[in-house]
């Protein structure tokens, strides 16, 4: 079943550390987002593989935003 | 607040093997061989039984789903109140085992009257005894606004909670929804609030429940409390967000915890648990949700938890790493002012020991609403390194001395900015700073973490708030 990974607020993309086609389990980081003056890493929740990234660092993502999908 | 028909499925067994016999129910819920039943077994489609959970009293109701869908009527309620009764008596917690499809439809006006006693009497014990729902079947209606009016509501795997099923609400608006999507675990563990606890299986349900109850109804004194270094949970980037359960649960006594709403709300994470074997409440900012933000939800969820926890007599540890409230419109209709005063009205009212401890930062008005000593914090610790200011001191000097930094080349700006915040610090932000204004007591290391926070609550008077515990 397949996931998405959303933005939980306005952010910056900082580093993006996986690519598509990653193998990943949970507790791992897909993209760090600057907001707020901090890094704030967004966590895999259940294990699988990053079937699409929608953001490149540099990137502005709302609230919301789709941020990855992990099959 | 007529229930939803929920169709009872027809007993294939002999009642006395039913799985949802409250019978049975009950003896799975108390002390092996402890269950005294105070009510009789008969078709009001309730049983109420005392007994003893973690050796400590406790009374406890059960709907009977095997009779009318477990559908509340006068005789039905009449239990509720009688177990009520008792538990004021006894000063003891109630736990309340809930399948229903709510008030009696049979019965009408006087099944409504019947279950808005339960919801007085509810009300009335509110804040004087611990109340537990645990949520077993659908509990629709009345029978989920009885579960809401309580403490703690926990939710089985079968557990659904909604106002109307799926039938009324699909015959009155047109939505096409099942009972898990409108009333399961997914939405009220995550969205609505309503459930404070989920598990997996029933038998989870029972042990999170006796859990609660036993840290609710048998407190203890505070003991000896050995100390373990904290700081290995935080990481070396000053910016970077962390997870703060690591933190919370090496704070308190090993396997000790539980957290409430995990999913709800995670930028800020309430926990029950014992320090030195004396049950305290945790408060805690996450930076790995929103970067630790308060916003409407949280400040709303931590309210409710802080006067839970004055009601009871529950000492309190506040964890601060607060940047700020969150900023945006979407916070601003969502009513973050009127929902963040509920914290600080929460705290400022709170009489329990309270001690606060600054890891990291703590900013603007946020830093008020976690436990500041202006609001009447028994102690506030910092760690070393801590900043408690208005603002980060870079931000800080950006507005300050906007236009002579406007006025310098960009080359040298950076250069300068790092300075006049070093200066801004000392004069503003510093834990020195903090101690010498009174709003921070002391600085201690995290390897001395938890036994000044335990020497702190066991040496301030052990108060209780004289309040209810209205579900905000």
């Amino acid at each position: 079943m397949a996931e998405e990974i959303r933005a939980e607020m306005v952010a910056n993309v900082w580093k993006v550390v996986v690519a598509e086609g990653d193998a990943v389990s949970a507790g791992d980081t897909l993209v760090i987002l600057e907001s707020m003056k901090m890094e704030i890493p967004v966590l895999v929740e259940t294990p699988g593989t990053v079937s699409a990234l929608h953001v490149a660092e540099g990137d502005v993502v709302q609230e919301g935003d789709v941020l990855a999908v992990i099959e | 607040m007529t229930a939803a028909p929920v169709a009872p499925a027809k007993p294939v067994v002999p009642r006395e093997e039913d799985p949802r016999n409250p019978r049975r129910r009950l003896t799975a819920l108390f002390d092996e061989g402890s269950l005294e039943l105070i009510t009789a077994e008969d078709d009001s489609g309730m049983l109420a039984g005392i007994g003893r959970i973690e050796g400590a009293t406790s009374v406890a109701f059960c709907s009977d789903a095997t009779i009318q869908g477990g559908a509340m009527g006068k005789a039905g309620c009449q239990v509720i109140l009688t177990a009520y009764e008792r538990a004021l008596a006894e000063g003891a917690p109630v736990l309340g085992l809930w399948h229903s499809g709510g008030a009696r439809l049979r019965e009408g006006v006087v099944s409504l009257h019947a279950v808005g006693e339960v919801f007085a009497i509810m009300t009335r014990a509110s804040g004087k005894v611990p109340q537990i729902s645990v949520v077993l079947g659908p509990a629709a209606g009345g029978a989920a606004y009885g579960p809401a009016l309580t403490d703690v509501v926990i939710l089985g795997p079968e557990g659904r909670v909604f106002v109307t099923g799926p039938d009324v609400v699909r015959s009155v608006t047109g939505e096409d929804v099942d009972s898990l999507r409108l009333g399961g675990p997914e939405p009220h563990g995550r969205r609505s609030g309503v459930v404070h606890v989920v598990t997996d299986t029933q038998e989870a349900a029972y042990t999170e429940a006796r859990r609660l109850a036993a840290l609710l109804g048998d407190q203890r004194e505070i003991g000896e409390v050995e100390d373990r270094d904290l700081s290995d949970f935080l990481p070396e980037s000053a910016k970077r967000a962390y997870d703060v359960h690591p933190i919370v649960e090496s704070l308190l006594d090993e396997a000790t915890s539980l957290e409430l709403h995990p999913k709800w709300a995670p930028n800020v994470t309430t926990t029950l648990g014992r320090l030195g074997g004396r049950t305290v409440g945790v408060i805690a900012n996450n930076p790995l949700r929103l970067g630790g933000c308060l916003d409407s939800a949280s400040a709303e969820k931590a309210a409710r938890f802080v006067r839970m926890c004055d009601a009871f007599g529950v000492p309190m540890v506040v964890v601060v790493d607060v940047p700020g409230y969150l900023p945006g419109v979407g916070q601003e209709w969502d009513g973050v002012v009127r929902r963040g005063a509920k914290l600080l009205h929460a705290f400022a009212e709170a009489t329990v020991p309270r001690v606060t401890l600054v890891t990291r930062k703590a900013y603007g008005g946020a830093y008020i609403a976690m436990n500041s000593r202006s609001l009447g914090a028994t102690k506030v610790f910092a760690w070393p390194g801590a900043e408690v200011a208005v603002m980060g001191a870079v931000a800080a000097v950006r507005i300050l001395h906007r236009r002579r930094l406007a006025e310098l080349a960009a080359d040298v700006r950076g250069e300068v900015e790092v300075e006049l915040a070093a200066e801004h610090e000392q004069l503003a932000g510093g834990v020195a700073r903090a101690q010498e204004i009174g709003v921070v007591d002391e600085m201690i290391e995290p390897a001395h973490t938890r036994s000044a926070i335990a020497a702190a609550i066991a040496a301030a008077p052990q108060t209780r708030g004289n309040h209810g515990n209205i579900p905000l």
